[in-house]
């Protein structure tokens, strides 16, 4: 809800204008009236409406200003006739009325050209700049004809406004990384990949990963969905990375491709996972020395030693990891930060980036369970040894082989039975592997349904495991570990059914009474959440935490309680996604790098205030129609590798789009990009 | 098939058509600026528009496949209303100048302002200073451009050079080029709607309507693309072609005035001319002729016994021969368009930069469009086209045998047929001394995977290779066992055509007659001869290309001298025009004037006709392969510079350049050399004085020497080892 004296925004159709304002109705919307904490704003205008909060405001130099933005943003544009030439027509013409030398065939023209743009341009900055203007020009048409009758300038049309503006796009609006996603997606349409590559790495460095494994939250608010079905964001992304490891033709950075020259300031960046690498390459990119610690003997976090090589081959994410490197970031492996190391950081470095993750499995919470138990093994290391063996060739030790009863050198399941109790993303690659690692029967166990756990994880995912062999079941639960001197024997099991609250309420899990089983098992293997590791962070800090006991930050500029300390990804957020932990990480670098040059003050841009914005209010809109596109054209699928190869080895099961579903695909895009303006 | 109705009309696309491609297809007109049929769509005009019943707004033709059962309609007063509309915009603050603009006459936003009768203009902006561009053989003037982006897909897209790209910025977006980039190929202006992509030489030169426009086909290399000879006043002003559908590069569109203009017929030096052959022992010729002309001699040596000679030519049929015995098929089985559609491509002895330009054209294709995996085996690194290979495998020189050897074993998995054979290869020793790593052939081998349409090209290093006779046996049982389509690249224009019509021998002592030679009595079509022959854009004739098409030749400007028919007339080889032999050359009996020369309205070539293969059963055993020579110190490469293919393009007035020995820094060192000097060296007995330059972007110790003036074309294996000195003053 926001106080406006007018508004169009999403179709409403609110005017105050007259009323007193103790009785002004209100918006419905989340509009940003409030810029930040020292300012508030005059208006806010944009692709599906206009709203304004202070009486004062010019309407006719907003419109000029908003056509005017069209000129200074169109770096995606300028690539049709109507939106090329129309836009400019838009501007110069709202600009000869807002001076006092418009006429009322301009009016006309204004209303012609707005039309004709609505109906033919390529992208929706062509089809929407003219929607509010119009809006404008109809509701506030005498101040207006005021301007062209009498010839005489808009009231503050000569006056200093600070107008913000900003481009977004519903996809872009919904990818915790706000990645340009219409301009990747038009590289691949034009096919120029490494333009493709070079607009996905200006805010996700992590391509080759997240063209692969990203649970990409921005196809929920793909606007093509309104019309048939989403367009296939991820697996587009991939085409631009894979063009850079294919070719072996450098590094596409984004930009001019060039890191600034050295400005002389040194930060430090706990864990090398998405989360840190994403730091140290936007710092490095502005010029920032930057060391990366790392506990592992391997760079790359979770998804190098918890993403298995069928989803994520380490050759593809090596060069995610490379194009950091290159930029200069030093990284230090084998490294264990201790509470001593953080206290010196604070003077040896400008800044330190905590992005530890969350490497703490979860216990399931049944009866008897003990992690000392041979054969229960937490999901995180299980992962470890697997891609550790399968990406690095490194052996099981004579240690873990005791520990986890295995004869050979790396993880052998031949002829085990395995339990996994989970329903994300880290279970489904437990199961998965386990399968490739020769057990004879690998079941999941999931207290909800199929349907909650394909929302969790991905559809194709949850199918594959299906397909390879993983028994699922679902509505259960592990009641019980039964061992044997100590060695896991059997489990038993509850199963539960979803009783409808007769009050309309959330549905509740009860157990069903004759539903119990037990089954002879190998090894049961929690994956049901993480905990964040946080033992190296000096207690005299008392740095504020979570519920979730993760650090806290306010979520926007990711610095902790302790200036000059930040957080991000999983050991902020908690276990989430690698784009959750970029997106976090890239703005953290944005203001770690004004941060340490700007005198330690805490800033956010004006970008990522609107950024910020706009995601409150959501760019995109389910309930809007979609038209000038032609419905049921189909959603492009990349074939996946034959289910009796891939079970037996590692090969990537994905085979990604072939350049004609790419092409296919990239047509489908409608290039949602819109400007959004504040006028403070 | 998907069925779907425009205008009423059913009608079925198949995958990968869009609604505007079936509506050509069915002849039914959707007006449009910016498409180009041989490359994605654009998408930038957004005159495609059209209306789907029952769906609200415009949908855009170009880029939208059709949906089961959807009704298109082209044309309705709205449609009309916002097309007209698009017009005026392109004509906001478009020059008046049509008068002195060079597209004047042939301009698509001069049509279609009228088509769309924009009697006036409702809108205005402010205009703004624009800078005209001169770029080399093009000139860019931002002022008339109206942003279709047909010149950048182009660049990008069909040549892959990645030059010309759009400068984004609303109403001042304008095209860029990253100069570097640029083969000078002048795709960009055949495309160009309007006049903003300009020949910089045939600027102001002429007005379209003033041309004749004969239609015949490129006579500089073997693919022969189609193209249109202009000419005013018996002069030829420009090269056009069909530019919707195919392409030239550089040197058929800029290199096109190389006629031989001779005043009048020399009576006398034909006479010699007569006397000559009649008394010679050998006629030497190159196969920069046409398949005609090919014939005459051939029937003239019937008649005089005089030994046929053209070593180039005789080289590929004797490689040809081989390969066919192993191949069972007297042809290799693939062309220009299989490699556009590639998605695996491996070449080897082949230099992809340059020896034929549409095979670099259809390799870029096939990356962008088929995302293909390209490795090219080569001693040396062409880093021109690294946006286009994925592996490069750096042989050592000489050392193809044993790579196509290890690329055989590779990928033939029943290897019984030829188990002497396999069983024979050391890998050790071939890997040793070919420097071809077990790691490069199972990348090779990894990226094979899946893919439906490999093709594997055979270049000119290995037709000329001293164990060419096995390498071609090698190559020919690969293209039996149906792995890769093969291509053998024709090292010359019509080299295919004159190995298949020409009984060809060695040279014996004796005189000899040259026909574009020198000998003893030289027929030259550059002048430089005894008697005046018609250069190959002043001959009606035909060549055998390298798509194994029988393709047309039309002369685009007289000659006024004598001509070969003239001579075989005089000996009594008997036919009114030369022309008359191509229904007898011992392929198809169509008549020359039958023969077509055009694409249609979606792009199908209909370009004389293809050239059967024989087909054989023999079942031979392939050779080991041989121990190696060792090449050591400096070696260069005969190998030419990208638009220069012989003495035809080497004096065209566009295409003039310098002929320097190019070499890495490494080559300067190991050589004891500096960029600059004049360095003197003889290759196979001939003797070369060059500059030398480094080439930074170069690797390795081998120099490129151009010989396209040299009038014989070698059939010697074009890696040298020399020894330089150095003749400065």
């Amino acid at each position: 809800m926001s106080k406006v004296y007018f508004s169009t925004w999403r179709q409403e159709q609110i005017n105050n204008i007259g009323k007193d304002e103790d009785l002004w109705e209100e918006s419905a919307y989340r509009l940003p009236e409030q810029y930040n904490e020292h300012s508030s704003s005059k208006a806010f205008i944009g692709w599906d409406g206009v709203a304004l909060f202070d009486k004062d405001i010019d309407v006719v130099k907003l419109a000029t200003e908003y056509a005017h933005q069209y000129q200074e943003y169109s770096e995606a544009c300028g690539r049709c006739a109507p939106g090329r030439w129309g836009g400019r027509i838009l501007y110069d013409l709202l600009d000869k009325i807002a001076r006092g030398e418009g006429s009322m065939s301009d009016m006309d023209h204004l209303k012609e050209i707005g039309k004709s743009m609505q109906l033919t341009s390529k992208c929706e900055i062509g089809k929407t700049v003219p929607k509010p203007l119009i809006d404008l020009m109809t509701h506030f048409e005498d101040t207006f004809l005021e301007c062209i009758n009498e010839q005489k300038p808009s009231k503050h049309y000569h006056e200093n406004v600070d107008y913000i503006a900003k481009i977004t796009a519903p996809c872009m609006d919904a990818c915790p990384a706000h990645v340009d996603i219409p301009a990747y997606i038009e590289g691949v349409r034009d096919a120029r990949l490494d333009n493709s590559l070079r607009a996905t790495r200006q805010t996700m460095p992590l391509a080759h990963a997240c063209g692969r494994v990203c649970p990409h939250p921005c196809e929920d608010e793909c606007r093509r969905s309104n019309l048939d079905s989403p367009i296939s964001i991820m697996e587009l992304k991939r085409l631009g990375a894979d063009y850079e490891s294919d070719h072996n033709l450098g590094f596409y950075h984004p930009g001019k491709g060039k890191k600034k020259a050295p400005i002389g300031k040194k930060v430090a960046v706990i864990g090398s996972g998405p989360a840190g690498l994403t730091t140290a390459y936007y710092l490095a990119l502005d010029g920032v020395e930057v060391d990366v610690y790392e506990a592992l003997p391997v760079l790359g976090g979770e998804v190098t030693v918890g993403v298995p090589e069928y989803r994520m081959p380490w050759a593809k994410y090596k060069q995610d990891i490379e194009a950091v490197k290159d930029l200069g970031v030093n990284f230090i492996l084998n490294h264990e930060v201790t509470a001593d190391e953080m206290r010196e950081f604070e003077t040896t470095y400008d800044a330190t980036m905590i992005a530890s993750g969350t490497r703490l499995s979860k216990k399931v919470r049944c009866d008897n369970e003990n992690p000392e138990t041979t054969g229960y093994w937490g999901a995180i290391d299980f992962l470890d040894r697997i891609n550790l063996y399968d990406k690095f060739d490194i052996p099981l030790t004579d240690e873990q082989k005791k520990e986890y009863a295995i004869d050979a050198d790396f993880v052998d399941l031949t002829g085990k039975t395995v339990v996994c109790v989970g329903g994300g993303f880290t279970s489904m690659d437990v199961v998965r592997c386990s399968i490739r690692a020769g057990a004879s029967r690998v079941i999941m166990i999931y207290r909800r349904d199929e349907k909650t756990i394909i929302r969790n994880t991905t559809y194709e995912e949850y199918h594959e495991a299906v397909e390879e062999g993983v028994d699922f079941i679902f509505h259960s639960a592990v009641e019980r570990m039964n061992d044997e001197d100590g060695v896991l024997k059997s489990l038993d099991f509850n199963m539960f059914e979803l009783v409808p609250d007769p009050d309309g309420g959330r549905a509740q899990l009860v157990k069903i009474d004759d539903g119990d089983f037990s089954l002879d098992v190998d090894y049961l293997i929690p994956a049901v959440s993480q905990a964040a590791d946080l033992n190296f962070l000096p207690s005299e800090w008392e740095l504020e935490m979570t519920s979730w006991a993760t650090i806290k930050t306010n979520g926007i500029d990711y610095m902790t309680s302790r200036k000059g300390i930040f957080a991000s990804g999983d050991c902020e957020y908690g276990p989430m996604t690698i784009v959750n932990a970029v997106g976090q990480a890239k703005r953290g670098a944005s203001v770690i790098s004004r941060f340490i040059q700007n005198g330690g003050e805490v800033t956010l841009t004006d970008d990522e205030i609107m950024e910020d914005h706009l995601r409150k209010m959501k760019v995109y809109d389910k309930k809007e129609k979609i038209t000038g596109w032609l419905a049921g054209v189909a959603r492009q699928k990349s074939e996946v590798v034959d289910v009796d190869i891939r079970k037996y080895n590692n090969v990537e099961v994905n085979f990604g789009f072939t350049a004609e579903q790419a092409q296919s695909e990239a047509e489908r895009c409608m290039r949602c990009y819109y400007i959004a303006m504040v006028a403070k | 098939m998907i069925k779907f109705y425009i205008d009423s009309k059913e009608v079925t696309a198949t995958k990968g058509e869009s609604i505007l491609d079936v509506a050509r297809r069915e002849n039914i007109y959707i007006p449009t600026m910016c498409y180009l049929p041989k490359a994605s769509a654009n998408a930038s005009c957004r005159m495609c528009s059209i209306e789907v019943k029952a769906q609200d707004g415009f949908v855009l033709s170009c880029n939208t496949p059709p949906v089961e059962d959807i009704e298109v309609i082209t044309n309705s007063d709205s449609l009309y209303k916002e097309r007209q509309n698009i017009m005026k915009l392109y004509n906001v603050n478009h020059p008046l100048q049509c008068g002195v603009c060079d597209k004047s006459g042939e301009c698509d936003l001069q049509n279609k302002t009228l088509e769309f009768d924009v009697s006036e203009q409702s809108f205005a902006v402010r205009d703004q200073a624009r800078k005209k561009k001169k770029w080399g053989v093009h000139t860019y003037d931002p002022a008339l451009c109206i942003l279709c982006e047909k010149c950048t897909t182009v660049c990008n897209e069909t040549v892959g050079n990645e030059a010309l790209y759009i400068k984004p910025g609303g109403y001042k977006s304008h095209i860029d080029i990253k100069l570097a980039n640029c083969i000078e190929c002048g795709e960009c202006i055949s495309v160009c709607p309007v006049g903003a992509m300009a020949s910089t030489e045939f600027k102001y030169s002429a007005n379209a309507w003033e041309l004749d426009k004969v239609p015949s086909s490129c006579s500089h290399c073997s693919s022969a693309c189609q193209l249109y000879y202009e000419s005013k006043d018996g002069e030829i002003k420009r090269v056009t072609n069909e530019s919707d559908f195919s392409s030239l590069c550089g040197a058929g569109r800029f290199g096109f005035d190389f006629e031989n203009r001779v005043i009048s017929k020399d009576e006398e030096a034909f006479s010699r001319a007569i006397e000559a052959f009649k008394n010679t022992s050998n006629v030497v010729f190159s196969s920069l002729i046409t398949n005609e002309e090919a014939y005459v001699l051939n029937e003239l040596k019937k008649k005089f016994g005089f030994n046929l000679v053209n070593d180039e030519a005789r080289a590929y049929q004797n490689f040809m021969k081989s390969f066919a015995k192993f191949a069972n098929s007297s042809l290799y089985n693939a062309t220009i368009d299989d490699l556009k559609s590639s998605d695996y491509i491996i070449s080897i002895g082949c230099s992809i930069e340059s020896d034929n330009p549409m095979i670099k054209f259809g390799a870029s294709q096939a990356v962008k469009y088929k995302k293909a995996f390209v490795s090219t085996i080569a001693p040396v690194e062409e880093y021109a086209i690294s946006n286009v290979v994925s592996l490069y495998i750096n042989n050592e020189v000489g050392s193809e045998e044993a790579a196509l050897a290890m690329i055989a074993d590779t990928f033939i998995k029943d290897k019984s047929s030829q188990k002497e054979f396999f069983d024979s290869l050391d890998f050790g020793y071939l890997s040793g001394e070919s420097n071809i790593s077990q790691e490069e052939l199972s990348l090779l081998k990894q990226n094979y995977i899946r893919k439906q349409n490999p093709v594997l090209i055979i270049g000119e290093d290995v037709i000329n290779h001293p164990r060419a006779n096995n390498i071609a046996a090698i190559a020919g049982y690969l293209q039996k066992n149906a792995l890769f389509k093969v291509m053998v690249v024709p090292p010359f224009t019509n080299t295919l055509g004159v190995s298949l019509i020409c009984d060809l021998d060695e040279a014996k002592s004796g005189l000899s007659v040259g026909y574009n030679v020198s000998a003893d009595f030289t027929l030259s079509a550059k002048g430089s001869g005894d008697l005046d022959m018609p250069a190959l854009n002043q001959q009606e004739g035909t060549f055998v290309n390298i798509d194994k098409n029988l393709v047309v030749l039309n002369a685009g400007v007289a000659h006024n001298g004598y001509e070969l028919n003239d001579i075989a007339n005089a000996l009594g080889v008997k036919s009114k025009n030369i022309v008359d032999y191509t229904s007898r050359l011992g392929f198809k009996t169509i008549e020359f004037d039958d023969l077509d020369n055009y694409f249609d309205n979606v792009g199908n070539a209909y370009r004389g006709y293809k050239i059967d293969a024989m087909q054989n059963q023999e079942n031979l055993k392939l050779d080991e392969v041989e121990e190696l020579d060792e090449f050591n110190g400096s070696i260069v490469y005969s190998r030419n510079p990208l638009r220069q293919f012989s003495i035809f393009t080497s004096d065209t007035k566009q295409l003039k350049q310098k002929m320097d020995l190019v070499g890495s820094e490494q080559f300067a060192i190991a050589s004891k050399i500096k960029s600059g000097d004049n360095v003197k060296f003889s290759v196979d007995g001939v003797e070369f004085i060059r500059h030398f330059r480094v080439d930074r972007h170069m690797k390795g110790t081998v120099a490129y020497n151009p010989t396209y003036n040299m009038d014989s074309k070698s059939s010697n294996y074009r890696y040298n080892q020399v020894e330089l000195e150095v003749i400065n003053e």
